[in-house]
């Protein structure tokens, strides 16, 4: 059961940052790629339909760690507890710049708004690559908090910033996917090594010691199993529906 | 504020309680907007397309903040209530565990099918998405609720090692705690999302705007929700007080005889809640009387549709009636949650011991960062409501892509 639950999370945990991944290194990219409101406006509609679908893997891994490691999130989170803080905030005003960016026709506002969408995609990709690094090197002491591994935030951001250049060039309007080509980035490679980091990073965790009792993650794991398909066939509508380019203003 | 456990709990309820309190209009809402899309795709009424795309708006703004501060309270179990998980975790986990995966996953993947694929999908799909939307918000809160009846009254589980270890499922997911409230939240919804529907087409209406078809029948609608809910929300509620806390109310017997059993367990102190928990009953109790008078005039209102739309006394009523449901809401969730006070988990964690060891700063910079954040965002959301409430549906995004941007009229590659 402990096997099954922890494929259950890595899956999870790869999906967010390989789906998540992309629309986060498109807002990192956002001044880049959109040079001025109008074309940034069509960046964003490249990658908005995405994002909610996308994040909510992040949400079945703390549902997850929380049913079935129970211990894991007292150790992760209270361990890095500031690089947890940074992490949920870039998140809440990310969300919050795409969300309120075209509700209000002024230039000032969607300026405020872009600011927010950058800077919050930054501050979770950079939050992100110290979360992973941290555990990296620190392995079952990540209870003590920073360690070396925390500095590896930085490469770790580009990586996300790389994939969103990937995701981007099958995204975005044809004029400005050309803009996207100039970034390195290929999806599938940075979305391997995406994949690949959670896995390593969890490799290293103490998974026995922070397990619930045999019935709490037979509840778990029997219902992530039925669910995880489901979720996948979930996925895949998004991206069969939005699988053309973004050509013109969406609803964001 | 230099005291942790103060600071931590303040936190969380100042992000649960605006959670809730955006939650309860989305559930409600979700439930009319797929019944008003209902109408307009079996009927193909102009109107009633209008009407979706208009409330559909509106819900969307509101949803806005329901997820982020959802997503941050789940984030604050493990950064300020550790104790909680090493405790209790593993029982609270499953439901927990269940409202990510079948729930809130589900719900938000399709809504995010249902705003941005609304030309791109069949209508009868994007109709079957906002039901599902609906029905997963629903499962949500059921098993959210599973998740705090528990602390209200914990069942299906024994202590080994001073470790909760589940041992029944069934009696968890089937606690009246849970249960009961969860009736009561529903209605409780409805009754909030029939107000708010009421009081925006009361201000169309009053104002004499050039919808007065459009705001009559979403008048109807909202009076309807209020009418079919006022009466089932009291009746969950005051079911509970059958499973309620003996020390809920300090001075009743019951109580006396609790706190000198807590003593003997636990050694001497104060086991009874502040006294706003009291105060927070009387306000729930006063804002349901009000509604439920003013649901009486509805019901005399609502068989003469045309009285609807003039009526202008009315109109003001139902705009002035707006924050009742609130206030019943959150002083009802005061009485409850304070009420449970000094336990997180009644007899089992004391909230003093759930509080995690990461020091009086990191809470308090947490505390700072997250209040200051949804402070603004509640203040910037009220304001869009009320603005895109205010202006009606000529303005409305939602559905009609691909508006004009007065920036620049077309894109002119520049390479």
């Amino acid at each position: 059961m402990q096997t099954l639950a922890l494929v259950v999370l890595a899956v999870l945990t790869a999906g967010y940052l390989v789906l998540a991944g992309a629309d986060i290194g498109m807002g990192m990219l956002l001044p880049v790629l959109g040079r001025d409101g109008r074309e940034r406006r069509l960046v964003i509609a490249a990658f908005a339909p995405f994002f909610l679908a996308n994040e909510v893997w992040l949400v079945a891994v703390a549902g997850v760690v929380a049913g079935a490691f129970p211990g894991l999130e007292h150790a992760l989170l209270s361990g890095l507890f500031p690089v947890f803080v940074a992490l949920v905030a870039g998140w809440v005003v990310r969300d919050a710049g795409l969300w309120l960016r075209g509700r209000v026709d002024a230039a000032a506002w969607r300026a405020v708004c872009d600011g927010a969408i950058v800077a919050g995609s930054w501050a979770l990709a950079l939050s992100w690559g110290a979360v992973l690094g941290t555990v990296l090197v620190g392995g079952s002491r990540v209870e003590d908090g920073v360690n070396a591994g925390t500095v590896l935030g930085l490469p770790l951001a580009l990586v996300f910033a790389a994939h969103g250049a990937g995701f981007a060039r099958w995204r975005l309007a044809s004029g400005l996917a050309e803009r996207a080509r100039r970034v390195p980035g290929r999806y599938w490679v940075s979305g391997a090594a995406l994949a690949a980091l959670p896995v390593a990073a969890g490799a290293r965790l103490p998974w026995s010691q922070v397990v619930s009792s045999p019935e709490a993650l037979a509840v778990t794991a029997v219902m992530c199993v039925l669910m995880v398909p489901l979720l996948a066939a979930a996925q895949a509508l998004v991206w069969w529906t939005f699988r053309g380019r973004a050509e013109s203003p969406g609803y964001l | 504020m230099d005291d942790p456990l103060m600071l931590a709990r303040v936190q969380f309820a100042l992000t649960a309680g605006t959670h809730f309190l955006f939650v309860a209009l989305t559930l409600g809402l979700a439930t009319l907007v797929a019944l008003t899309q209902t109408r307009a795709t079996l009927s193909g009424s102009a109107v009633a397309e209008r009407m979706t795309r208009f409330w559909g708006q509106l819900y969307v703004i509101n949803y806005a903040v329901g997820i982020v501060t959802g997503l941050v309270m789940e984030f604050q179990f493990g950064l300020n209530w550790s104790g909680m998980s090493r405790v209790v975790g593993e029982v609270i986990g499953a439901p927990l565990a269940m409202e990510t995966v079948v729930a809130f996953f589900v719900e938000s993947t399709f809504l995010g099918l249902w705003i941005f694929g609304w030309d791109r999908l069949n209508r009868w799909v994007h109709l079957g998405l906002i039901w599902v939307v609906a029905a997963t918000a629903y499962f949500s809160a059921y098993f959210i609720l599973v998740a705090n009846g528990f602390l209200q009254r914990p069942v299906g589980f024994t202590m080994v090692d001073g470790q909760a270890r589940l041992t029944d499922l069934g009696a968890l997911l089937t606690n009246p705690t849970a249960l009961l409230a969860f009736g009561h939240v529903v209605f409780g919804g409805l009754l909030t999302a029939g107000f708010f529907m009421a009081a925006v087409s009361g201000y169309h209406l009053f104002r004499r705007t050039a919808e007065a078809d459009l705001f009559r029948r979403s008048m109807r609608t909202g009076l309807v929700a209020v009418v079919v809910s006022v009466m089932p929300v009291a009746a969950f509620g005051g079911m509970q007080y059958a499973y309620i806390q003996p020390t809920k109310h300090p001075g009743a017997q019951e109580s006396a005889a609790q706190v000198a059993q807590f003593e003997a367990r636990f050694g001497p102190g104060d086991y009874t809640p502040p006294g706003l928990a009291t105060a927070g009953e009387v306000l729930m109790e006063v804002a349901w009387s009000l509604m439920f008078f003013l649901a009486f005039a509805m019901l005399v209102k609502l068989p003469f549709g045309r009285w609807l739309e003039r009526g202008r006394v009315f109109h003001v009523l139902m705009m002035a009636a707006l924050p009742l449901p609130y206030v019943a809401m959150i002083s009802g969730w005061v009485f409850r949650e304070v009420g449970r006070q000094p336990w997180m988990v009644y007899g089992v964690l004391k909230t003093e011991d759930a509080l995690s060891d990461v020091g009086a700063g990191a809470v308090a910079v947490s505390f700072t960062v997250f209040t200051v954040l949804f402070a603004a965002l509640v203040v910037v959301n009220v304001w869009l409501l009320a603005r895109f409430a205010r202006r009606g549906p000529e303005a409305v995004r939602l559905g009609a892509p691909g508006a004009p941007e007065p920036e620049r009229p077309a894109l002119t590659p520049t390479f």
